[in-house]
C-alpha cells in the first residue's frame, strides 16, 4: 500500500503541530549560547591546569572544577534569566554531577567485572570443581562448577520452601481476607528488614547448634528462604490484587468452592506475575554471602546431597578468593563474580520483560 | 487501582463449604510464617543472649574489651555498636545528597527516554550482590580512595574529624562509609524518584506557569509533597547499611576500641561484620553465644529502624489522603 492518508489542510498548519504544550519552557537562542559558554569555559580552564600537571586530579576536580562550574552556570543563569535563575542553575549542575558520579561508579563496576572476569572464563573454569586446587594453581585447572551447582541447589531448595509460603501469605491477604490482614502485612514488612547475617544466625541456633542439621545446602536454603519470603509475598500480593474482582465473583456464582476459585481462576490469571514474584525473590538472595558463611560453609568438592556435607556457592567462592595473595586466585574471584553477575542480569532482564508485558497488556 | 479500597471478606465465614474451611485454615496458618520466623529469631537469639548477659553483665554492651583468652574471658561490643552507627551516618551524609540530586535529575530534568534508562540502571545497581561490590571496592575503589583520604587529611587535617596521626589510611570508617553509600544510593534514589514522580503534574505546571523557578517548585511543591516517602526511603537505606556485612568486611579494619570521630584513622567497628569475621575462629560454645548475642542486638536495631521507616511512610500517606 502506497497510499498515504492525507489530512485536511486545516489540521496540518503550524497552529496545532507546533503549539508548545508548555509555553514557558521555550528557550531563546541567548540561553543556549550562555549554556554553551558555561559548559565549555570551566572544562577548558581545568583542562589547561591539568595539562600543566601541578595539582592532583582529585583536588583539581573537587576544589577547582566543581566551584568553577557552579559559578559559570550561575553567571550564565544571571545573564539569561536574572537573579532567580542562579539557584536553578546550581541544582542543574549538582543533579548532572550526581548522575555522572553514579554512572561512573556503576560503569566502573560493570567494566571491571567483565574485563577481569573474562580472563578466568574458559570451559574448565565453568565445569570443573576445585578439588586439589590451591590458591596458587594456574587458571587452566579447576573452576567454579561445584559453586554453580551449589548455588542452584541452595536457591532451588529455598524456592521450594519459600514460594508456597509466600504465595499463601499473598492469598491470605487478597483472597481469604481474614481479620489479621493488617498484622500479616506488618509482619511481612518487618521480616523484609531482617539483615541477612541475622537470618544465618537464626538457622545456626535453631538447626545447627541443636544438631538437627549439619552445615549443608539445606541449612543455607532455609536461611535463603527466610530472606526470600517477604519479597515473594509482597510481589505476589501486588499481582493478585490486579486480578479483576469479577473473575472471583463470577466463579463463585457458578458454584465453585473458594479453594477452586483461587487454584483454578485467580492464580492462573496472575501466572506471569507470580513467576515475576518468584524470580524477584531469587534475585534478592542469589548473591547473599553472609548467611552461607554461617550455615553452608565451603567445600572444594562437588556436592549434590543437600544434607550431608558443607557446600560452596558462587558468593562464598568469591568471598574465599578475594583477599588471596595470589593473582590467579583473585582472577578466579573475578571470574566467579562475572558468572554470578550473568545470573543476576538474566533474572533482572526476565523480570523486566515479564513486568513490562504485564503492564502493557 | 483497587489497592486502597477495603476488600470484602470472601472467606464465607462459618457457612463456608467444608473443604473451604480447611483451605482457609491452611492459608491462614501459612500466612503467619513471617510472625513465626520473627518470633523465632527473637526467642532463640534472645535465649542465647541471656547467658552472655548473665556472664558479662551490662559491660557486654558498654565496654570495648575483647579478651578471648583471659580468665575469665571478657567481651564488650560497645565499639561495634557505635561503629555501626558511625558507618551508617557517614554513608547517609554521602548518599543522601547524591541520591536526591540524582532523583531530581531523573524526574524533572532528563528527557523521558534517558530517565527510563537511568531507572533501569539504578535498579541494576541495586541488584549487584554485596560480595561483588566488596570485591570491586577492594581492588578498584580502595587505591584511589586512600589517596583522596590522604589529600583530605593534608588540607583539612586541622579539623579533628579528618585527623590522622598514624599515616595509615587503609581500613578506615570513611572508606567503609563510602562503600555503604554506594550501596545505599540505588535504594534511596529509586524510592525518592518514585515519590517525586507522583507529584501531581497540575501542581508543577501551575507553579511553573506562575513563574516559579525550579528551585521554588522543588522547595514548595515537590519536596513537601514527597517528604514522607523520601524520609522513609532514607530510613530503609539506613536499615540496609546497618545490616550490611560482606562489603564492609573487605574495606574496614575491625578494632574493638571505640573510634569516636577520627573517620580517616585506620580501624572501626560494625556488629554485622564482627559476626562473620569472628565466626571462623570461635573457640567453644560460649564464644558462638557471644556472636549470637551481638546478632540479637543488631536484629533489634534494624527492626527499630525499619519500623520507624514504615511508620513515617504510613503516617504521611494518611495525612495526604
Amino acid at each position: 500500500m502506497t497510499t498515504v492518508m492525507e489530512r485536511p489542510d486545516s489540521l496540518n498548519g503550524p497552529a496545532i503541530e507546533q503549539m508548545p504544550r508548555r509555553p514557558w519552557s521555550k528557550r531563546p537562542a541567548k540561553f543556549w549560547l550562555a549554556t554553551a559558554i558555561a559548559v565549555v569555559v570551566p572544562i577548558a580552564v581545568v583542562g589547561l591546569i591539568y595539562s600543566a600537571d601541578v595539582i592532583p586530579p582529585a583536588i583539581l576536580l573537587t576544589v577547582i572544577y566543581f566551584p568553577l562550574q557552579l559559578v559559570a552556570a550561575g553567571l550564565a543563569a544571571l545573564a539569561t534569566k536574572g537573579k532567580h535563575g542562579i539557584l536553578d542553575s546550581c541544582i542543574i549542575v549538582l543533579a548532572i554531577g550526581a548522575t555522572a558520579l553514579s554512572a561512573i561508579v556503576l560503569g566502573s563496576m560493570l567494566f571491571t567485572i567483565i574485563a577481569r572476569g573474562i580472563e578466568a572464563f574458559r570451559p574448565s573454569f565453568i565445569f570443573q570443581n576445585s578439588v586439589y586446587i590451591s590458591p596458587s594453581t594456574p587458571l587452566d585447572y579447576g573452576g567454579i562448577g561445584h559453586a554453580i551447582i551449589g548455588t542452584f541447589l541452595i536457591v532451588g531448595i529455598a524456592v521450594i520452601i519459600s514460594v508456597p509460603l509466600g504465595i499463601a501469605t499473598a492469598v491470605y491477604v487478597t483472597e481469604v481476607r481474614g481479620k489479621a490482614v493488617p498484622y500479616v502485612r506488618f509482619f511481612v514488612q518487618a521480616m523484609s528488614g531482617v539483615p541477612s547475617v541475622v537470618a544465618g544466625l537464626f538457622v545456626l541456633t535453631v538447626f545447627i547448634l541443636t544438631g538437627v542439621l549439619r552445615q549443608s545446602a539445606l541449612a543455607g536454603a532455609i536461611a535463603y528462604a527466610i530472606l526470600m519470603l517477604p519479597t515473594v509475598a509482597r510481589t505476589a500480593e501486588e499481582v493478585l490484587r490486579l486480578v479483576p474482582e469479577e473473575l472471583r465473583t463470577g466463579a463463585l456464582a457458578l458454584g465453585s468452592t473458594r479453594a477452586r476459585v483461587v487454584s483454578k481462576v485467580v492464580i492462573p490469571a496472575a501466572k506471569t506475575g507470580i513467576i515475576t514474584a518468584i524470580l524477584l525473590g531469587v534475585a534478592r538472595v542469589v548473591g547473599e554471602t553472609a548467611p552461607l558463611l554461617l550455615t553452608a560453609l565451603k567445600n572444594d568438592q562437588t556436592v549434590v546431597n543437600p544434607i550431608s556435607d558443607p557446600i560452596s556457592a558462587l558468593p562464598t567462592y568469591i568471598f574465599d578468593n578475594v583477599a588471596q595473595p595470589y593473582p590467579d586466585a583473585v582472577t578466579r574471584a573475578w571470574g566467579a563474580a562475572l558468572a554470578l553477575m550473568i545470573l543476576v542480569a538474566i533474572l533482572f532482564t526476565v523480570t523486566r520483560y515479564l513486568g513490562g508485558r504485564k503492564r502493557s497488556a | 487501582m483497587a489497592t486502597d479500597t477495603p476488600l470484602r471478606d470472601l472467606s464465607g465465614g462459618k457457612r463456608a463449604h467444608r473443604g473451604d474451611r480447611v483451605f482457609n485454615r491452611t492459608i491462614t496458618g501459612a500466612a503467619f510464617t513471617s510472625l513465626v520466623v520473627l518470633a523465632g529469631i527473637t526467642i532463640f537469639l534472645g535465649a542465647q543472649t541471656i547467658p552472655v548477659l548473665q556472664d558479662q553483665g551490662l559491660s557486654f554492651l558498654t565496654t570495648t574489651v575483647w579478651d578471648t583468652t583471659g580468665v575469665p574471658p571478657e567481651y564488650g561490643i560497645a565499639g561495634m555498636l557505635y561503629g555501626s552507627l558511625l558507618l551508617a551516618v557517614i554513608a547517609l551524609v554521602i548518599a543522601v545528597p547524591v541520591s536526591l540530586f540524582l532523583a531530581v535529575f531523573m524526574v524533572f530534568l532528563a528527557p523521558a527516554k534517558l530517565s527510563k534508562i537511568l531507572t533501569n540502571l539504578i535498579d541494576l545497581m541495586a541488584a549487584i550482590p554485596s560480595v561483588i561490590i566488596g570485591l570491586w571496592a577492594f581492588y578498584v575503589l580502595v587505591p584511589p580512595a586512600e589517596e583522596w583520604q590522604q589529600l583530605l587529611n593534608q588540607y583539612l587535617g586541622w579539623i579533628p574529624l579528618f585527623a590522622n596521626d598514624s599515616g595509615n589510611f587503609s581500613g578506615t570508617p570513611f572508606m567503609a562509609g563510602l562503600v555503604l553509600a554506594i550501596m545505599m544510593i540505588p535504594i534511596v534514589t529509586s524510592i525518592t524518584a518514585e515519590v517525586l514522580k507522583r507529584t501531581p503534574p497540575e501542581l508543577i505546571n501551575a507553579a511553573e506557569s506562575l513563574g516559579c523557578s525550579m528551585w521554588t517548585m522543588l522547595r514548595y511543591v515537590a519536596l513537601p509533597f514527597g517528604r514522607g516517602g523520601i524520609v522513609g526511603g532514607i530510613m530503609l537505606g539506613l536499615g540496609r547499611a546497618l545490616g550490611e556485612t560482606i562489603a564492609v568486611f573487605f574495606v574496614l579494619k575491625i578494632v574493638f576500641d571505640i573510634n569516636f570521630f577520627n573517620i580517616l584513622e585506620s580501624g572501626g567497628g560494625s556488629v554485622a561484620t564482627l559476626i562473620v569475621s569472628k565466626f571462623g575462629e570461635t573457640n567453644g560454645e560460649f564464644e558462638v553465644q557471644v556472636l549470637l548475642a551481638a546478632g540479637f542486638f543488631l536484629f533489634l536495631g534494624t527492626l527499630l529502624v525499619n519500623a520507624l521507616a514504615n511508620l513515617i511512610v504510613r503516617r504521611t500517606e494518611r495525612l495526604r489522603s
